[in-house]
């Protein structure tokens, strides 16, 4: 889709990587490609288990470097986005999910900034789907299971607004809750994965190419580029941690939107 | 130096979508510091408030992206 | 470089799935991925957090507690003493005022006793006085008698040894007497 072909002096034109270019799986079982994107999950899965077991392994009450650490990570997570947003009441229920929500993207985002690994797991859209689509069913969920089916008047029909504006209103407040906002959700995290993955590699095959040139004037160039692609690499950690917040904290949005569904 | 540069115009109408959107979460992420800057102590409310206005309006430059892929 | 861009056209112009499409078993790796991380977190980590988190809470709020208690044991101490104290001042007190009474009781007595006494030898005094003067009396009356009737005999010359008619003469003439000193007394 993106073809961008630079002729050069030398006669080799320059082909950047695109959204369509994958590494090959590492292996195939029948139908079941076993990439780089799923080794990299699994191991998430292992790293943060590990690491926040053994910082909450111990559970002391002056806690040490490890705990500390820990304590504060999840604090953030339950504090500043459980507690705030959900409320006091009734946030402990979902304090699981958005801590595994928050890590599980986080450290999957920051693979991108990793050298040699460097490629956020998202940057394929499937997760992004599936954790999109699992917070969609649970929102759904919880928002039925406190108001009871009386739940979708409540989340489609906004209160105090004139009933004839209603028609015109209730379409769009059907499709921004049910049908934009999961879709939204998964490809805002996709596509700022792919776009930071995407601008770094288009850098690095850019800095390779140029510097293959005879002419040294190109070569030069390359600086330039290089100077460019560290700040989009700071730019892209910035928005990695940025992404897995958001992500969270739109969970917890929608969460706390369907927990009072009464108040909205 | 000539060249030609070929690609998808899909990209094209991608970007000018995602000028809007940009304005947007700008436009909503201003308001949210005005608040704040105004009133510190409403910052726990304002923020969820603002992050669903990023939600909506960047769903825009979202979908956007989506049928830059989608058509052909 | 022509054969790594006859490559990757050859590879677009091949499969090229969308980036939009579902990849089936890297949904399932993610699925499996989170689930277990999921359980890892509800099962373990959220709770011991959650269980330090209360320790915690736990230990400064029972340490806070404990200085309450202690704070109100000194502030009933303070109490205790302070009414100990009060109770001593009020004993002290009662104890002077009953000295007091006690010491206005003795005196009291010891007067009317001195007076009762005095009162007792004044009239013991006047008894005798009076026994005495009877006594001087009586006998006064029989020596003046006897003496005035041999003056009186000797002074007439007649014999007053009539002792009727002289007892009648000394009589009448003390009656006057008497008479005459307790007109003089009125």
């Amino acid at each position: 889709m993106i073809a961008l072909t630079l002729p050069a002096q030398d006669g080799g034109s320059f082909t950047p990587p695109s959204v369509t270019s994958h590494l090959a799986p590492f292996f195939t079982i029948g139908g079941f490609e076993f990439t780089k994107q799923m080794a990299l999950v699994l191991l998430s899965v292992v790293i943060i288990a590990w690491f926040f077991i053994a910082a909450a392994r111990k559970g002391q009450l002056v806690p040490g470097r490890l705990q500390f650490a820990g304590e504060m990570a999840y604090g953030f997570v339950r504090n500043s986005v459980g507690k705030d947003v959900i409320g006091a009441k009734d946030f402990k229920k979902y304090v699981p999910l958005l801590f595994s929500l928050f890590f599980f993207i986080l450290l999957n985002n920051l693979y991108g900034t990793i050298p040699w690994i460097q490629l956020p797991s998202f940057s394929h859209v499937t997760g992004a789907y599936f954790l999109a689509l699992l917070v969609y069913v649970i929102w759904i969920g919880v928002g039925v299971k406190e108001n009871g089916l009386r739940y979708f008047k409540l989340a489609v029909v906004p209160s105090g607004v004139p009933w004839y504006i209603l028609p015109l209103v209730v379409p769009i407040e059907i499709i921004s809750n049910f049908v934009v906002r999961p879709m939204t959700h998964s490809l805002r995290l996709f596509a700022t994965m792919l776009a930071g993955h995407l601008i770094v590699l288009i850098a690095g095959s850019g800095i390779e190419f140029l510097i293959a040139q005879e002419s040294w004037l190109l070569k030069g160039t390359s600086i330039l580029v290089l100077a460019g692609a560290t700040a989009m690499y700071m730019l892209e950690a910035l928005i990695m941690v940025l992404q897995a917040y958001v992500f969270v904290l739109l969970t917890a949005i929608y969460i706390e939107g369907a927990v009072h569904a009464d108040s909205h | 130096m000539t060249g030609n540069i070929n690609g998808s115009l899909n990209l094209i109408g991608y970007g000018l979508s995602a000028i809007g959107g940009a304005i947007g979460v700008g436009l909503v992420f201003a308001a949210y510091i005005n608040g704040v800057a105004r009133q510190p102590e409403a910052q726990r409310v304002l923020q969820p408030l603002a992050f669903l206005g990023l939600a909506l309006t960047e769903a825009l430059a979202i979908l956007g992206l989506v049928f830059a892929f989608v058509l052909k | 470089m022509n054969n790594l861009m006859v490559l990757a056209s050859a590879n677009a112009a091949e499969a090229a799935p969308s980036p939009l499409s579902v990849n089936w078993s890297e949904l399932l790796v993610v699925a499996v991925g989170f689930a277990i991380l999921m359980f890892i977190v509800i099962k373990y980590v959220v709770p011991m957090f959650e269980k330090t988190y209360a320790d915690r809470t736990e230990a400064i709020e029972g340490g806070i507690a404990r200085a309450e208690k202690a704070q109100a044991e000194a502030s009933a101490a303070l109490d205790e003493y302070k009414q100990q104290l009060v109770d001593a001042r009020t004993e002290a007190n009662r104890i002077r005022e009953e000295a007091r009474a006690e010491g206005a009781q003795i005196l009291a007595d010891l007067k009317e006793r001195a007076a009762s006494e005095s009162a007792r030898i004044t009239e013991q005094a006047q008894t005798a006085i009076a026994a005495e003067r009877q006594a001087a009396v009586v006998s006064l009356r029989a020596e003046v008698g006897s003496l005035a009737t041999t003056l009186a005999g000797r002074i007439v010359g007649e014999s007053l040894d009539d002792d009727a008619r002289a007892a009648r003469v000394v009589d009448r003439f003390l009656a006057d007497l008497e008479k005459q000193s307790e007109g003089a007394r009125k």
